[in-house]
């Protein structure tokens, strides 16, 4: 039955949801700008925010600095990607190898299984939440977790700041000069290797982001990213890979048709309305909503 | 004439060696079970460690049929198609005599399939789907309560409260599912005459906040909480978000909040939630389910949860089916469960009857509600707040 109060809670929890999994799909899709490949294990560096974030709140800072313990899990995921990166990925390019994108695709599938056994093996098949100290807030008519509204917030921080530095750092410049074309970035004095790396850490730092922020909402347990993963690229697909607009945009139509369809139409399928939106999408706009035609010599 | 008796002493020899060797060699069970995400893992664990002690148990006491008993087990992670995949492992590889420790009905009536053909028997040691037993196969065995009497006890504890508006949120599998439509279909039958709402999800879904807001407009009496593992904990959190609970009392479908866990995950949240239950340390022990409560809690410092005592019995039935039958050959012991009577955890003997529908060669343990009342409240000190046949 349709009700005017529970279309508005429903859109409002579709959006903040929303803005939640754009996060994911920007890593996904700032990887692909610069280095060129998918990294399947993006899921997993959710998961390693996740679990970041419990440990740091659970035995270290306490729920009170709960704000802190994400920022330290965001570095933590960067460190890690940052460290990976040479020793998995940057073969791809220092070798000169010819199919790139399937060396991209083991390398990542094969990170994704060690992380998740990893984390199966340490944190054992227990679920955890770390705690915050935020109550119950009001959005509308929505009662909201504490948790949940300063998820959407930060996320929506991270994700401006994110465009502040792409658009206005020497940083953000080299990158996007990379993502246009690797090899005159290269030839005017970019070490797009170093850069490779640094794109490659705040891509999974992002992942590790929307981990730490969600962990108190959709708890910590080795497989929590897969989920994540999977909305990552439904995103991808229906705003256009190499796209931040489109992360962002899709994501928030993903939230809301999921939500709405679950709300109004059936909550069985709710995972499906997203994969009918993907599919709606490649057949009206096969690159996606704010995508590019791609042109290969 | 020489050559043939000498060709033929030979091969007597060589089969009288063969045999003395296999008699010697370890008897393998089989447990397959959730050990990792998304699988129900805090119940695999604890299937894990009862069937270990109980292994312990039946080698100290000389094995079956002077032959040591070995586990070999294996994480489905709660999918099917891993399940099945094991048990193919364990009957055609590694010659598995007995296969239990399941979890989640899905893979339990998956592997029951390919069992049906294989011949090795299995018994379901907390799946409470109908179709696991219903089908009427003979390799299928549980020591579980089913869908039907599960429903009758929290519409039976809803009754007995005066509750006129029931909503029921279920994961859609076959778990799910079968209790959806056992609830509705006995509010039917029994003419209870209960307004129920009944809500599916899929239970891969990280967020249940649309469908706690549908709960939330339809205002019931109560909640029946039937997800099993991270969705089960996800709707407590997000109910008490949305302001259903701690007003709307919550009864989940299995004894998941009887661990210490809970109090981890929920803290005050998890004071009032109801839960079904199938043991608790007031319930009446056999002699072996008290050497094995005591055992448990000397080896893991926590008491045993009705998973870990399911798998210790699973096991202990097995042996003693194999005694009785004097052999492992599948046939003969399916013959021995039929027709025996063995030593479980519970004072109630084991016993699996030829009978109809879902009680198919179905042993099922007492059921109860039970209800938490403080923040760390343990499942023995836990208000017991009904029992199946109460009224």
């Amino acid at each position: 039955m349709f009700s005017a109060e529970l279309f508005t809670q429903t859109l409002i929890a579709g959006l903040m949801i929303g803005v939640l999994y754009a996060l994911m799909a920007l890593g996904i899709t700032f990887i692909y700008s610069i280095v060129r490949m998918i990294n399947w294990a993006m899921g997993e560096f959710y998961m390693l925010g996740s679990y970041i974030q419990y440990v740091v709140v659970a035995h270290a800072l306490g729920r009170d600095l709960w704000w802190l313990a994400v920022i330290i899990s965001t570095a933590g995921t960067f460190l890690v990607g940052y460290l990976l990166q040479p020793i998995l990925i940057k073969p791809m390019y220092a070798r000169a190898m010819e199919r790139r994108d399937d060396y991209a695709t083991v390398v990542t599938i094969a990170l994704l299984l060690m992380l998740r056994s990893l984390a199966v093996v340490i944190g054992g098949p227990n679920q955890f939440r770390p705690e915050t100290n935020l109550p119950v807030m009001w959005v509308g008519p929505l009662p909201m977790e504490g948790a949940r509204v300063a998820a959407s917030v930060c996320a929506l921080l991270a994700l401006g700041v994110f465009y502040l530095v792409i658009s206005r750092t020497w940083i953000g410049l080299a990158l996007r000069a990379m993502a246009q074309n690797r090899v005159a970035a290269q030839t005017s004095g970019v070490d797009v290797f170093r850069l490779d790396a640094m794109a490659f850490a705040i891509g999974v730092a992002l992942a590790g982001l929307a981990g730490a922020l969600l962990a108190p909402l959709f708890l910590v347990y080795p497989t929590n990213g897969a989920v994540a993963t999977v909305k990552g690229f439904e995103i991808i697909v229906i705003g256009g890979l190499g796209s931040i607009p489109g992360a962002l945009i899709g994501g928030l139509l993903l939230g809301v048709v999921e939500s709405l369809g679950a709300g109004f139409i059936s909550s069985s399928y709710q995972n499906a309305y997203g994969f009918l939106l993907v599919l709606l999408v490649l057949l009206v706009r096969p690159y996606g909503l704010f995508g590019e035609r791609g042109r290969e010599a | 004439m020489n050559r043939r008796v000498v060709l033929g002493t030979i091969a007597a020899a060589l089969t009288v060696a063969a045999s003395a060797a296999s008699a010697q060699e370890p008897m393998v069970f089989g447990v397959i079970t959730p050990l990792s995400p998304p699988g129900e893992t805090a119940l695999g664990q604890q299937v894990k460690r009862g069937s270990e002690i109980a292994v312990e148990y039946i080698n100290e006491k000389g094995g079956v049929l002077g032959r040591k008993v070995v586990l070999s087990i294996h994480d489905t992670a709660g999918k099917n198609e891993a399940g099945v995949a094991a048990y193919r492992r364990l009957v055609s590889n590694e010659k598995a005599v007995a296969v239990f420790g399941f979890i989640h009905s899905g893979v339990n009536i998956a592997v029951n399939e390919v069992a049906k053909e294989m011949g090795v028997p299995t018994m379901g040691t907390q799946t409470g789907a109908g179709d696991v037993t219903a089908k009427r196969y003979d390799i299928a065995f549980r020591t579980h309560a089913v869908d039907p009497p599960r429903a009758a006890t929290w519409l039976g504890w809803a009754k007995k409260n005066g509750f006129k508006r029931l909503s029921i949120l279920a994961e859609t599998t076959d778990y799910g599912i079968g209790l959806a439509k056992a609830t509705e279909a006995q509010n039917k039958s029994m003419n209870l005459g209960m307004d129920i709402q009944t809500i599916m999800f899929d239970r891969t879904t990280t967020d249940l906040l649309p469908q706690l807001l549908q709960v939330k407009a339809f205002k019931p009496d109560a909640i029946i909480n039937v997800g099993v593992g991270q969705p089960l904990d996800l709707m407590i959190t997000q109910a008490t978000t949305v302001g259903l609970l701690p007003t709307v009392p919550m009864v989940t479908s299995y004894d998941a909040p009887g661990r210490p866990q809970h109090w981890q995950l929920h803290k005050e949240q998890g004071v009032g939630v109801h839960f079904i239950a199938f043991y608790t340390q007031k319930s009446k022990l056999s002699d072996v389910g008290e050497w094995f409560v005591k055992k448990y809690q000397e080896k893991y410092n926590e008491p045993p949860i009705y998973s870990a005592l399911n798998g210790f019995a699973n096991a202990l039935v097995f042996a003693q089916a194999i005694e009785m039958a004097k052999t492992t050959e599948p046939k003969a012991l399916i013959k021995a469960l039929e027709t025996g009577s063995f030593k479980g955890w519970s004072s109630v003997p084991v016993t699996f009857p030829q009978a109809e529908g879902a009680l198919w060669h179905n042993w099922s343990p007492p059921l109860m509600i039970l209800k938490y009342n403080k923040v760390n409240q343990t499942q023995a000190d836990a208000e017991v707040a009904y029992t199946l046949g109460d009224n």
